[in-house]
């Protein structure tokens, strides 16, 4: 299994990122209802394993930080669901 | 070899990615003033060429059509940049919805601008009228009935402008496009306020 993705809230923001071209820093905050901080942390282990990219730009002098799931984390993904799936087909 | 997590902390995990992709609202938002703007502006050229075609305003007016083309399609890349750069979020069918746009609208572009002699005269306008309805039945298709609708207007003054007396073709597809694609828009944009 996919190490990072055993965390809750990792695999949470790359289920989040698989429909969308990109989501907003605070939408996943919203959607995910992790703090700031926490959900930070986690995004930055996934941009540096290179599953996530990360797009810092200001809109009207605000800072706007965007995220969008790369091929690599979406394959990630659907190894790791398969290998959960095959865990659960096996405890049957 | 032991597993790094059991069995119902799987089933947790598999449980929260199901809600995550049930609740994913794959919504298809057209942007009501691309459609507004290309609606009108496809109706104004294709009256400006029916008009030149029945001798009522000077054939020099045709040099108005690129004028236009260009405001339109100007207008749609400043509106689509502005717009990017403020969304908290865009699905993926968002992105091919606009793809399609491109594709279409630019497809009927080139063939009006550089397929001239294959199609003349009304020809081209048709052209523009099949382009904007496939664009309005492609978003009609993700669950956008007045899309469906208006896709369905369009494609209905194509088969009106075939059967119309000659010098009214021009008109009624103008007609099509200013209801079809143009009201749509329209719509779109009173929903959203």
């Amino acid at each position: 299994m996919d190490e990072l993705l055993l965390s809750k809230i990792r695999l949470g923001v790359v289920a989040e990122l698989l429909t969308y071209d990109w989501i907003a820093f605070s939408e996943l905050a919203r959607a995910l209802d992790a703090s700031n901080g926490n959900l930070g942390a986690h995004l930055a282990k996934l941009v540096e394993a290179g599953y996530v990219d990360e797009e810092k730009s200001f809109v009207n002098r605000r800072p706007l930080t965007r995220y969008r799931l790369t091929r690599r984390g979406r394959e990630a993904f659907a190894a790791h669901v398969t290998q959960l799936q095959s865990l659960l087909q096996t405890a049957k | 070899m032991a597993q790094p997590i059991g069995a119902s902390e799987a089933r947790d995990h598999i449980e929260m990615v199901d809600r995550i992709l049930a609740e994913s609202h794959q919504r298809l938002c057209a942007g009501g003033e691309y459609f507004v703007v290309w609606g009108a502006g496809a109706a104004l050229v294709t009256i400006t060429f029916e008009l030149i075609h029945g001798g009522r305003i000077p054939a020099a007016a045709v040099w108005m059509v690129p004028v236009v083309l260009a405001l339109c399609a100007l207008f749609s890349i400043l509106r689509a940049r502005s717009t990017r750069r403020v969304l908290a979020r865009s699905s993926l069918v968002q992105r091919e919805f606009f793809n399609v746009l491109w594709l279409t609208v630019g497809l009927a572009f080139v063939v009006n601008v550089a397929a001239f002699r294959l199609f003349p005269g009304i020809a081209s306008a048709a052209i523009w009228s099949v382009a904007e309805a496939i664009v309005l039945l492609y978003i009609g298709m993700h669950g956008n009935r007045r899309a469906q609708l208006a896709g369905v207007v369009v494609v209905a003054s194509l088969v009106a402008a075939n059967f119309a007396p000659a010098g009214i073709a021009g008109y009624v597809l103008a007609a099509g496009m200013l209801a079809g694609y143009g009201g749509f828009g329209l719509s779109e944009l009173l929903a959203r306020g």
